[in-house]
């Protein structure tokens, strides 16, 4: 519950404030938003599954979109940033896609 | 013999497509799985406000973070269609005033010509009718008449897709002044591209993928009008090298040519004429042998000296 209200005051202060980033941080952004959705249809499983932890989620959000920096980051360094973005894409799309499919399961027994 | 297929588990496809396969059958994070079963067997001993506070404070920091880059992937997109949009208003308003401003420039020219003409005609006519003549020469005064209209286009796959497309399929410049001088060789009186009509002093030259005429660039399918007896110049035109180049560029280019026979053909005036070179009249009594009109032409074949857009 607590998470739920920090993220919620984290996206109002996000709408309201609107902090400009850095250029050096913007190729990552793309990458990043695609790690947090993938966090969160996790979260929205494990929900589901009853077994829905705040620390897990977070800590599961944290660590994808760090992660998921890392590796452009370090794919634009040895110069094959666009490659390693695009796998990073593919497995978290992957991810989003058969979590996706357990929740539709769940829910409509289909 | 027959064979026949085990019913195989619906296991790992293969034994090298681990991860895959991890991926795909389990997308759920262990970690919900891990700290569910601590729970249950009771390890879990509650939370501190120590960890509530560390919680919140990651929480507000994500949210936070995903608003920013979500905001942030949003905004640019707009303010690059701004920029393209006044960048278009600026182009479109600049077109606009080169056609009123040529506008404007055709009528003037017109005028000028008409007082000059007028002027001549009661002081030297002589004049008048050899200017005239040097004139639809060099391309100045506008002219019609039957011709040959020889169209280039681009290859298909460049029409379709300009970007990856072989810039080799694409017409050049050097094609066209091919298609031109091999139509002045045929007999051409009068020659325009696409609208721009050449004269003496014309070029038809190209810069990057553009083909410029006279400055101004030309748009595919390219359009050469050529003034003259259609039937010689058709018979002329397919004996020269430019009539085996258009072949040869369908053949390995894709590149489209047509070459077709029109009945009446206006093609305009080569615009204003500047004023290169002029000298003092000659005084009539010192005249003998006409010379008045020998400097300009001497100095320039171009109309050097009047500008004539009827």
């Amino acid at each position: 519950m607590i998470a739920l209200i920090g993220l919620v005051i984290g996206v109002v202060a996000g709408l309201v404030l609107e902090p400009s980033v850095p250029v050096v941080l913007q190729p990552y952004l793309p990458i990043a938003v695609v790690a947090a959705l993938d966090a969160l249809f996790g979260a929205v499983r494990a929900l589901l599954d009853g077994l829905f932890d705040e620390r897990v989620f977070l800590v599961s959000f944290l660590s994808n979109i760090i992660v998921a920096a890392l590796i452009v980051f370090i794919g634009d360094k040895l110069g094959v940033g666009s490659q390693l973005s695009t796998a990073v894409v593919v497995v978290l799309g992957i991810r989003i896609f058969s979590n996706v499919a357990s929740i539709r399961r769940q829910l409509f027994r289909a | 013999m027959i064979l026949r297929r085990e019913p195989q588990p619906r296991g790992p496809a293969d034994a090298s497509m681990t991860l895959l396969n991890d991926v795909i059958r389990r997308p759920l994070d262990p970690g919900y799985v891990e700290v569910a079963e601590r729970k249950a067997a009771g390890l879990d001993t509650g939370r501190t406000w120590v960890q509530f506070a560390w919680v919140f404070l990651v929480a507000v920091l994500l949210g936070t973070l995903i608003t920013t880059a979500v905001v942030t992937l949003r905004t640019p997109k707009d303010g690059v269609v701004r920029a393209r949009a006044l960048l278009e208003e600026r182009i479109d308003r600049g077109r606009t005033q080169v056609k009123s401003l040529r506008a404007a420039n055709a009528t003037v020219s017109q005028q000028i010509a008409k007082l000059q003409s007028d002027a001549l005609a009661s002081t030297d006519p002589n004049l008048l009718t050899s200017l005239s003549q040097y004139e639809v020469a060099s391309g100045a005064a506008a002219v019609s008449g039957p011709g040959l209209r020889v169209t280039l286009d681009d290859a298909a796959d460049v029409r379709q897709n300009p970007d990856q497309a072989d810039p080799l399929s694409r017409v050049m410049a050097s094609d066209i002044q091919e298609v031109v001088n091999g139509l002045w060789a045929a007999g051409a009186e009068a020659i325009s591209v696409n609208g721009e009509r050449l004269t003496s002093l014309s070029a038809v030259r190209g810069a990057g993928l553009a083909i410029l005429v006279d400055l101004s660039p030309l748009l595919p399918p390219y359009s050469v009008e050529a003034i003259g007896d259609p039937d010689a110049l058709r018979a002329r035109f397919s004996r020269t090298s430019a009539s085996t180049r258009l072949e040869l560029l369908g053949e390995h280019y894709g590149i489209v040519s047509s070459v077709s026979a029109v009945g009446n053909l206006q093609l305009t005036g080569g615009g204003s004429v500047t004023l290169r070179y002029a000298a003092v009249h000659v005084q009539e009594d010192a005249s003998k042998t006409a010379p008045t009109p020998t400097p300009t032409l001497e100095a320039s074949p171009t109309p050097a000296q009047e500008g004539n857009t009827p």
